[in-house]
Parts: structure tokens; C-alpha cells; sequence
């Protein structure tokens, strides 16, 4: 049978970073094709491209046949793509009947909305998908995340939605929900509707995808038909083989550690975690985004209070209510955000530089040392070699590299024990980048424990000391020195458990 | 059945005319003026402007927004009717005018929010200012009164017993519900309130459908000044100062959120008798009328609070 | 690569001198009586209480969320009739009234400030409602029940209390010199020079940030509201002194013109930007341009009325501004 959906040659660059380098894709009626690959490795470029979101560069699409331009959103879904988010967009305050139709009334000949036949119409979507729609006149906030999931995946049915793309639908699903998931993909598949199916659980690729395509680094690595490829294969092609050189840092890890945390457990977004970290030493935290690393972070950093579980810090059990508390005992966390949570736009370089350290350059009155304040900015646009035309440009009208380097020096300047960097790079060029990994390396050498966060493998494996792998708030794998490979740490995200390696305090409270 | 029944009991509706029931029963077992013939219709013909205003206040805060200029609106339509009646002019002209200023000031409202993209408040609150500026031009700093007679019959006239103005308030609460929930225009202004930009990818138009809704409180208020005037028969500079408050105050209590995307029209109206009820209440109970400020200011935060704690429990 | 941001800065002060001395100008030459040293040293003490509500208005518009006080003004009219009642029907020696009142303004913007840090509570809705909670409260305290239920005005004062508004050192009002110029120099201080200054900015800016910054968000808001309520209370002391009355409908209308000289003087209504220096700017020009009307003979209520538009006008401008800039 002949594709609905064909995209050719796409490509897509965001400044100077290639997102999507000549990525083909196909998708034929009645076929669920999934689409994996690390963070990062252009998935989520290729789908919005396809759902309207974003508009490539070059290459063609061709929908039924045709070459069509896509522009928007609201036009995907007119001409019958839809997308399920991952967090599903929806009007909390309306009934589910209404959120499927709003945009799309049915309307009778006076132009009201004919909620009779509406309701007819979604009665019979539900019965055809089996569901009982007895909840269609409930507010869509009474509903589980599960409910409202089936209540979009009807209005793209409603939309006669030849291609529906879902991304990640199990993340946030109970196992009973994903399993109705799978028979309406199922039922789905009868009538003829091509799916694009995102996940991170490789297992349930195997379960109900027809065919497979592995990207990594913004190309297509391989496609393969679900039956002539397995597991160990597409966690090879995720990986790739990197060839990265590493940094040494010549510090001596301490030996005792500076932080233990045991038992922790956030539910929701963590359980059971244990770990030790040393000073001197470089931790990674590996995984998904969204698998509960950076949870963990903002628990040290006081921002997340967790249920149960034990910190142990410089030998003293800590709780700390707030940022506040936590920086003034010498934790310092760099969110992954950088433009949301961790820059003061619309104000100058040397503000946003001086902001965490205002207590250390005031006066017990509170008044602020300007000279101080500027002999800090100075030093620090030194040593990170921050190009900004003077300190008193404003934050916004820096390069991105530069915005990162600004943030990094908010939280030198605090003279931390343990540095947290959650995504130290993201969105930075690379001669930045690098700036950056040799920052972190001398950081280390001086006896900080850092850890480090990132959705970036080739990051985890050029930097890190010992790893941690975390998979849907669980830690599924610590590895030092020579396990640490790509292929180790690709495994472990996607939900293997691989806590055998030897050395760690962690493996045998866990075994 | 009983499920049913839990739904409804659970609704702000209920609760609102609930409590109605009861201030009812306190104020005619505490004064015997209350249940008087002449006050409960006084009391009808006070609460229309204010029910009649609500339906427009409860569109706009259904998509996120306030508008603090409806009493310089009321005043303003107040005036132009009362000029117009002192000149001499038909009946038809003088409903037409006021109803055309108010509508005119509304769109301008909806122009500068929507097109411009300047915050409710701030435009709102600096057209209530140009208005009564407006207002005390025309005026010339006088009352307008001696109005003549015929064009009463809106604001003293009785059907069946109850006052016109009444009846009018009915008509166009059924008339809006009916807007606000049968027609894809109406539910897109809820659609706006909920989540704007999934209400963008379904296909509604933000910029339009806020000028509707500025621009139809606008003409509902300019009604309701008709109707001011049609009752007291004056108009001065301050004609409607305060007034955006307890229009205010009806709709939060009616439990259309200011948070946006939830509302009705007949809870507005409900909230507009309460609003009605209290303030009758507190004059005939001798409470003095300096504290009305204070009870219906109060009476905002408690059902901002409930809001809150509403929807805090259900994110839980 | 030009400095954007801080040439826009420079630009609305710049913007706001060169409207000024045209405003200056055209009195000067047009107004009969408006260019005498009399009238440009009198004229300054109308400027002093709309000048500490516009000041009060510039802290809570900066500290962001959306922040407004519309109860200035009501804060401003309370605090007048407390300091009346208490001095003029209770008897009370005028510096305890005095510090009373300031208490009270200063716990009045505290429970404003605490509504809209804790329960979360948008700034327009708290402030709308103590608008008018307040005003309906000064009215109550305004009665006296020996003459009836009326609201009532005070103005038996002692002589020593129109000190502070009616004294005058070299043709300049007391109150400028030793309450306003004060009170902008501590302002210019605190949000420059101090650690709580740059946490406003912060906050301001981006609420997020800071609070990974490891500032505390909802101190800097009750701490900025808790101002506004001071401030409001200033001027209400100030004015009673100088109108030599304390009336309960006097700060009506006063939030707008706060509001308006506060955002004409730059300060972004979505926070984080705004300088002392523009405002003080923003209320001579507003001060002059009343004084200018007023000597014209163009009656007062057109001073509102052309304020709302410059309101309107100077947020949209605003707005303009602000989209211009690349994120």
C-alpha cells in the first residue's frame, strides 16, 4: 500500500546547531511506526515539523500523495494530523464532550451547537473504540490523565485523522490505562490510521509497532521492521559509537564523602534513591529527561521536599526549606532552564552575576559594596571569558554561550561544595561548550563535588567520574571507570536494571 | 438520581441561592419592612442594572480579564439619555443613543486590550477616568433632572406585578445564557479562559472574540444606564461611581472565577440578588450604608479564597 | 553591538526632560502668572502626596506578578481620618496620632501584600477589594454620633500640626524639602545601593529565577506592599497638614493618577524595570501640567480625564517598547 505520509530530505538547524540532516520518513495507513533515539537526537524536531509546529528548512513533505506545506498547527489537524501531547492540551473547566468538538462544532441549521447529535457522534467514536463514555459530560479536570488522553485521541478521530502521533502517551499512564492504550492503538490500526508512535520504553515497541526508525544526532541510523531487529540492536544504534575524548582532571577525589543520600523517596518523581558523592570527584546523572534527575537536584537544593529518606551532608542529616538555606550552606544548583529559572533578563551582566553573593559584597546593613559588586563581575568575565560589551549590558542581548557562562558564575561566585549543574550546555556553541567542560574539570581538581546532569551522552562520557542512570525515578545503573559506555548508559536509561558493577556503596544496598 | 442531585448541590448556584434563602429569612423575621410589597419590587428594580452589567462582567472575566470602567460607562449612557430626554427627543432615539455609548465605549475598550495587547486593568481604568472627565463636560458640573416622564415606564412601569426593568433583565439573562452556551462564539470565550493557546490551534480567533465580549458589556451596560435613569430620573457627574464594584462582586460570588474559563450567567445573577439582598438588608437593619464597601470588599476576597481552596483541593 | 536596554532607559528620561521643558515652555510663554517664583515653589507642594502614591506604586508595579495597588488612595484617605479623629475628637498629642496613623497605612499595605504573597490572590482583585474595604472603614471612623451618622470632616488641629504642610523655608514647602526629597533620596538608596533594592529588581524580572536565586519571593512582596501602605500614609499625614482637614473622601481618584505618573515615568507594568529618577521626572511634569491647567482656568476633572489617556498612551508605548527587544 502507498504511504499517507512521506517526508524527504528534511533538514532543520536552530543557529548554528543541525537538527535534522536529510531525515526520510514514511508512514503507511493501518501501521504504527515508532521512532526512537536519545535526547536530543531530533525526534521531537522531526514531529513537530510534521504537526505544524515548526516549518523545516528543505526537504518535502508529501501527504496522500501530494506535497503540502504544513505552517501551522490548526492546519495539520484540518487536513487530518493530529497530534496526543505528552501533556495533553485541554480545557480543564469543560465538559469532555466540549473538548472534543470546541473548533469543530456540529451545528444545526440556526447555528447553535447541536450537543444531541455532538454527543451522539462522540457516543458512537467511544462505543467503536469499546469505551464506555459515561464520562463525557464530566469537566475534563474530573477525569485521570488516562481518560483525557482517549477524550483527545477522539477528537482526532473526529478531525478524521488519517495520522496520529503520540508522544510518550505511557509516560504518564498507569499500567491498566496503558494497556487500553494498546487496544485503541489497536482498533486504531483497523481502521486504517497511520501512527507515529514516540517512546522511550523499547518493550513496548516490540509490543505494537509495525516498523522502527532509530535517529541519532539529527539522522536516521536505521529502519527496520519491528520482527528483523532486536532490542540489543536499537540500543546499539542509539548509542552509536562515540569517540569522544575525555577530560582529565587531575584532583584527588576525597575520601570520605561530602554527601550520602539514602532511601530517598519523592513519590511521583523518585523512589529509593542512595548515593554518595565525593569531593573532587565529577558525578554524572544519566537518563531521560523527566526521569527524576532533576528532582533529585531541586530536593538537595530545597526547592522539592521529599517523603521519606535520609541527606546526610558534612555529617550532619540536613532538610533544607529553601534555596535560601541550602546556598548558604554551600550547594549550589544550576537549573536546566536557562531562560526561565536561571536569567534576570532585562537586567545587566553584572547583576545577574552578583545576585546569589549580594550578602558577601554588602554591609551588615545591607548596603550593597559597588566596587566589590564590580571587581566580582570583572574577575568572572575573565576567567570564563564572558564576551559582553561592557557589565552593564543587559543579560538578553548576549549570545547563548555567553548567557550560560553568566548563569555559571552566579554559582561560582557562591563558593559552592557541591556544584549541581542540571543540562550544563544546552543550546551552546561549541567553542563555549568546551570553555565550559574545562571550567568544569578545573572545578572538580579544586576539590568541588560536582555533579552533573545531562540529556547529553558524549557530556556524560568526556566528563564524568562515575554515573548514575536513571530510568522513571528509579536509579537503574551505576558505572565507573570502564563501564562507562554509551551503549551501558543507553541501556540502563531504557529501563534494564544494571546494578552490578563493583566499587559502589550503591550496589550492595540495592542488591 | 441522587447522583444527580450531588452534582447540583455541589454547583456555586446552589450554594449562592442557598444563602439568598437564608439572608430572606433573617432580614423578614428581623424587620418587617422586608417582605413589604414595595420593597421587595424597590429591591428588583435596584438589582437589574447591576444583573443586567454582570452578564457582561461575567464574559470578561470568563476569558481572564476585568472591566473597572463599567460605572463611568453606566454614567456615561446615563447621561447621554438624559440629555437627550431633557431635548426633547422620541423614545426609540433615547434607548438607541444610550445603548449605542455604551457599546461605543466598549469597543474602544476591546480594541485597545485585544489589538493592542494592553492589560485589562490599565485601559479600563484609564477610560473610567476619561469618561467621568467626559461626563462633567457635558454636564457642566449640573444634575440633570425633571426628566420627563414617559420614558419611566422602563424603570417604574410593572408586568404582572413585577417591574419591567425586570422582565428585561430576565430576557436578556436567557439571552446570553443561551449565547454563552449554545453558540460556538460563546463557548469559545470559555475556550479563551481555559487554555488560550489550545483555543489558538482549534481555530478561534483571541483578538476578535475579546472585542466581542468587551464590546457586548459595553452595550449591556449601556442598556442598564438606560434603566438608571428611567428609575431615579437624574444624573450628576458621579452617576454609577462604585457601581463597577458590585457588579464586580455579583459575578465573583455567582462563582465565575477570576482565575478565567468558568461561569454562568445565571449564577452572575444570582450573585447580583445577593449582592441585592445585602445592601437592601443592611439599610432597612439600620446598618449604616458607609459599611457597604466594607461587606462587599469582603465579601470579593472570601469568595476569591473559596475559589482557591476549591481548586487547590482538586489539584491534590 | 549597540546597548539596546540601556539606551531605551536613557531614552524615556531623556523623552521626559525634553516633554517637561516643552510643557515648561509653553506655560511659561502662554500662562499668565504661571512663570514667578512664587507659583514654581508653590506649586511643588501639590505635588508631594500624589508624588508618594505614584512612588508607592512604582515599588509594587516593579516587584512583578502582575502587581498593582488600587488602594492607595483609600489607605492614603484612612490614615487622614485616623490622624483627624484621634488629634481633633480624641485629644490625642499630634506626634503619637502621627506614628498611629503611619502604623496603621504601614499594616494596611501589609495585609494587601500578605494576600497576594501567601493565598496567591491577583493584585487587582485584593487591592479593588481593600479599596474600597478601606474607604467604606474611613468613612465609619469619620463619624462623630454627636452630630449624626454622617461621614464628618476634622479640622480642629492644633497650630503645630499644620506645620509640616503649610511652612515654607525660603519660598519652598516644608514637606518637599523634608518629607519628599527625604523620602525619594532613602527610595533612590534602597533600590540601588541595597541587597533588598536588587531582590525587588530581581523578583521583578523574573519571579523564577529568583526564587532559584535563592531570593525570598514573597518577603520582597509583602515588603513592597507593607512601603506602599507606608507611603500612602505619608501623604495622608501630609495633606490633612496642609488642607488643614481631614476628609473622608479625599484620596478618591488618587490611584489612577498614581498608577498613570508611575508607568509614564517608566516603569514596566510587567515589572523588573523602572528607575526612581523617571518618576520623580513624571510627577514634576504631571505636577506642572495640573498647575498649568489650572492657572488656564480648564477645570480639574479634565486632569484626570486627560490622565487616563496619558495612562492608556504611555502603556502602550510601553508595550511597543518592549516588543522591539529580541529574547
Amino acid at each position: 500500500m502507498d504511504a499517507i505520509l512521506e517526508c524527504r530530505g528534511i533538514e532543520k538547524s536552530f543557529g548554528g546547531v543541525h537538527a535534522l540532516k536529510k531525515v526520510n520518513f514514511s508512514l503507511h495507513p493501518g501501521e504504527v511506526h515508532a521512532l526512537v533515539g536519545e535526547n536530543g537526537a531530533g525526534k521531537s524536531t522531526l514531529i513537530k515539523i510534521i504537526s505544524g509546529a515548526l516549518s523545516q528548512d528543505r526537504g518535502e513533505i508529501f501527504y496522500l500523495e501530494k506535497p503540502v506545506i504544513i505552517g501551522s498547527p490548526r492546519k495539520a489537524q484540518d487536513i487530518g494530523i493530529s497530534t496526543v501531547y505528552q501533556e495533553p492540551l485541554i480545557y480543564r473547566e469543560l465538559s469532555v464532550l466540549e473538548n472534543i468538538f470546541l473548533g469543530r462544532e456540529i451545528k444545526t441549521r440556526m447555528g447553535n451547537i447541536d450537543w444531541t447529535e455532538e454527543e451522539k457522534k462522540a457516543r458512537s467514536l467511544f462505543e467503536s473504540l469499546q469505551i464506555a463514555p459515561h464520562f463525557i459530560k464530566q469537566p475534563m479536570r474530573d477525569l485521570s490523565v488516562g481518560l483525557q488522553q482517549l477524550a483527545l485521541i477522539a477528537k482526532a478521530l473526529v478531525y478524521e485523522a488519517k495520522v496520529i502521533i503520540f508522544d510518550e502517551p505511557t509516560a504518564i499512564l498507569t499500567e491498566h490505562e496503558t494497556e487500553r492504550l494498546f487496544e485503541i492503538i489497536q482498533k486504531l490500526k483497523e481502521r486504517k490510521v497511520g501512527i507515529i508512535y514516540i517512546s522511550h520504553r523499547l518493550e513496548e515497541i516490540f509490543r505494537i509497532a509495525d516498523r522502527v526508525t532509530i535517529m541519532r544526532d539529527g539522522e536516521v541510523v536505521g529502519e527496520h521492521l519491528v520482527g528483523d531487529i532486536n532490542r540489543s540492536k536499537i540500543v546499539e544504534l542509539m548509542a552509536g559509537r562515540l569517540l569522544v575524548e575525555e577530560i582529565n582532571h587531575l584532583g584527588k577525589k576525597g575520601e570520605k564523602p561530602i554527601l550520602t543520600v539514602k532511601n530517598l523517596t519523592r513519590k511521583g518523581r523518585y523512589y529509593d534513591i542512595h548515593f554518595d558523592v565525593y569531593p573532587g570527584e565529577i558525578l554524572g546523572f544519566s537518563g531521560l529527561v523527566g526521569s527524576g534527575r532533576t528532582d533529585i537536584a531541586q530536593t538537595l537544593f530545597g526547592l522539592i521536599k521529599p517523603d521519606n529518606g535520609e541527606i546526610v551532608y558534612q555529617g550532619k542529616t540536613i532538610s533544607f526549606s529553601s534555596p535560601e538555606e541550602a546556598m548558604a550552606n554551600g550547594i549550589a544548583y544550576l537549573p536546566e532552564d536557562r531562560k526561565v529559572q536561571g536569567l534576570f533578563h532585562i537586567l545587566s551582566t553584572s547583576f545577574n552575576i552578583s545576585v546569589t553573593v549580594l550578602k558577601e559584597i554588602s554591609s551588615r546593613m545591607g548596603i550593597v559594596h559597588n566596587s566589590q559588586e564590580k571587581e566580582l563581575g570583572k574577575k568572572f568575565v575573565k576567567e570564563l571569558a564572558i564576551k559582553a560589551p561592557s557589565l552593564d549590558s543587559k543579560v538578553y542581548s548576549l549570545s547563548g554561550g555567553n548567557q550560560q557562562k553568566v548563569v555559571l558564575a552566579k554559582w561560582l561566585g557562591v563558593n559552592p561544595q557541591i556544584l549541581m549543574l542540571d543540562e550544563p550546555t544546552r543550546g551552546v556553541d561549541v567553542t563555549s561548550k568546551s570553555e565550559i567542560h574545562h571550567m568544569i574539570a578545573s572545578l572538580a581538581e579544586k576539590g568541588i563535588a560536582v555533579i552533573i546532569i545531562s540529556s547529553e551522552l558524549p557530556e556524560i562520557l568526556k566528563l564524568a567520574d562515575r554515573v548514575i542512570v536513571m530510568h522513571e525515578g528509579h536509579i537503574t545503573g551505576v558505572f565507573e571507570d570502564q563501564d562507562i559506555t554509551s551503549e551501558n548508559l543507553v541501556r540502563a536509561a531504557t529501563g534494564e536494571r544494571m546494578l552490578k558493577t563493583k566499587g559502589s556503596s550503591i550496589e550492595e544496598k540495592n542488591l | 438520581m441522587t447522583a444527580n442531585l450531588q452534582i447540583v448541590m455541589k454547583r456555586r448556584e446552589f450554594t449562592v441561592l442557598g444563602l439568598i434563602l437564608v439572608l430572606m429569612v433573617i432580614f423578614s423575621l428581623s424587620t418587617e419592612k422586608f417582605m413589604s410589597v414595595s420593597n421587595l419590587s424597590n429591591l428588583l428594580l435596584q438589582l437589574s442594572g447591576v444583573a443586567i452589567s454582570a452578564i457582561g462582567m461575567t464574559m470578561v472575566i470568563i476569558t481572564g480579564g476585568i472591566d473597572v470602567s463599567v460605572g463611568s460607562i453606566l454614567g456615561m449612557a446615563s447621561v447621554v439619555a438624559g440629555k437627550l430626554l431633557m431635548a426633547g427627543s422620541s423614545f426609540v432615539i433615547v434607548v438607541l443613543s444610550a445603548i449605542a455609548t455604551g457599546f461605543g465605549i466598549g469597543i474602544l475598550n476591546g480594541i485597545i486590550i485585544s489589538y493592542g495587547n494592553v492589560p485589562p486593568i490599565i485601559v479600563t481604568l484609564g477610560m473610567m477616568s476619561m469618561m467621568r472627565a467626559l461626563m462633567f463636560q457635558v454636564l457642566g458640573g449640573r444634575w440633570v433632572s425633571g426628566i420627563p416622564p414617559d420614558i419611566r415606564i422602563i424603570g417604574l412601569g410593572k408586568w404582572l406585578g413585577i417591574p419591567l426593568s425586570m422582565w428585561i433583565t430576565a430576557v436578556l439573562v436567557i439571552l446570553f445564557s443561551y449565547f454563552l452556551s449554545s453558540r460556538p462564539t460563546g463557548r469559545a470565550i470559555y475556550a479563551i479562559g481555559n487554555n488560550p493557546e489550545a483555543a489558538r490551534v482549534s481555530g478561534v480567533n483571541l483578538a476578535r472574540t475579546i472585542l466581542i465580549v468587551y464590546s457586548l458589556t459595553g452595550l449591556l451596560v449601556g442598556f442598564a444606564g438606560l434603566i438608571y435613569v428611567a428609575r431615579t430620573g437624574i444624573v450628576q457627574t458621579n452617576t454609577g461611581s462604585g457601581f463597577e464594584l458590585e457588579v464586580i462582586a455579583a459575578v465573583m460570588l455567582g462563582g465565575t472565577s477570576v482565575f478565567g474559563g468558568k461561569g454562568t450567567v445565571i449564577g452572575s445573577l444570582l450573585g447580583a440578588v445577593l449582592v441585592g439582598i445585602i445592601k437592601n438588608g443592611m439599610v432597612l437593619m439600620n446598618v449604616p450604608a458607609l459599611s457597604e464597601g466594607l461587606v462587599i470588599g469582603v465579601l470579593i476576597l472570601i469568595s476569591v479564597m473559596i475559589d482557591l481552596i476549591r481548586s487547590r483541593g482538586e489539584s491534590l | 553591538m549597540k546597548n539596546i536596554g540601556s539606551h531605551i532607559v536613557e531614552n524615556r528620561v531623556l523623552f521626559l526632560l525634553v516633554l517637561f521643558l516643552i510643557l515648561f515652555g509653553v506655560f511659561a510663554f502662554s500662562v499668565k502668572g504661571f512663570f514667578t517664583y512664587y507659583n514654581l515653589t508653590n506649586m511643588t507642594q501639590y505635588g508631594v502626596e500624589l508624588g508618594l502614591l505614584a512612588l508607592a506604586e512604582m515599588l509594587v508595579i516593579l516587584s512583578g506578578g502582575a502587581g498593582i495597588d488600587l488602594s492607595v488612595g483609600s489607605m492614603l484617605t484612612i490614615v487622614a481620618m485616623i490622624i483627624g479623629v484621634l488629634i481633633g475628637r480624641a485629644g490625642f498629642n499630634p506626634s503619637l496620632a502621627i506614628l498611629i496613623g503611619l502604623i496603621s497605612g504601614s499594616a494596611m499595605g501589609y495585609a494587601n501584600g500578605f494576600l497576594v504573597a501567601y493565598p496567591k490572590i491577583p493584585p487587582f482583585i485584593v487591592t479593588l477589594a481593600s479599596l474600597y474595604v478601606y474607604k467604606s472603614l474611613a468613612m465609619i471612623i469619620s463619624v462623630d454620633p454627636r452630630f449624626g451618622p454622617n461621614p464628618m470632616p476634622v479640622s480642629n488641629f492644633p497650630e503645630t500640626f499644620y506645620f509640616i504642610g503649610q511652612h515654607r523655608i525660603g519660598g519652598l514647602p516644608f514637606q518637599v524639602l523634608f518629607i519628599f526629597i527625604p523620602v525619594v533620596l532613602i527610595l533612590m538608596f534602597l533600590m540601588n545601593r541595597t541587597v533588598l533594592g536588587r531582590h525587588l529588581y530581581g523578583v521583578g524580572s523574573n519571579e523564577t529565577a529568583a526564587i532559584f536565586s535563592g531570593i525570598n519571593v514573597k518577603k520582597i512582596r509583602v515588603i513592597v506592599y507593607t512601603l506602599s501602605g507606608l507611603l500612602s500614609a505619608l501623604a495622608g499625614w501630609v495633606i490633612t497638614s496642609r488642607i488643614a482637614s481631614a476628609r473622608p473622601d479625599i484620596g478618591t481618584g488618587y490611584e489612577l493618577q498614581a498608577i498613570t505618573i508611575a508607568v509614564l515615568g517608566g516603569v514596566s507594568i510587567k515589572g523588573g524595570e523602572g528607575t526612581a529618577g523617571g518618576v520623580v521626572l513624571s510627577i514634576a511634569i504631571i505636577t506642572m501640567l495640573y498647575n498649568g491647567m489650572q492657572l488656564a482656568g480648564i477645570h480639574q476633572i479634565w486632569q484626570l480625564g486627560s490622565l487616563g489617556l496619558v495612562l492608556v498612551g504611555s502603556v502602550l508605548l510601553n508595550q511597543i517598547l518592549y516588543n522591539r527587544r529580541k529574547f
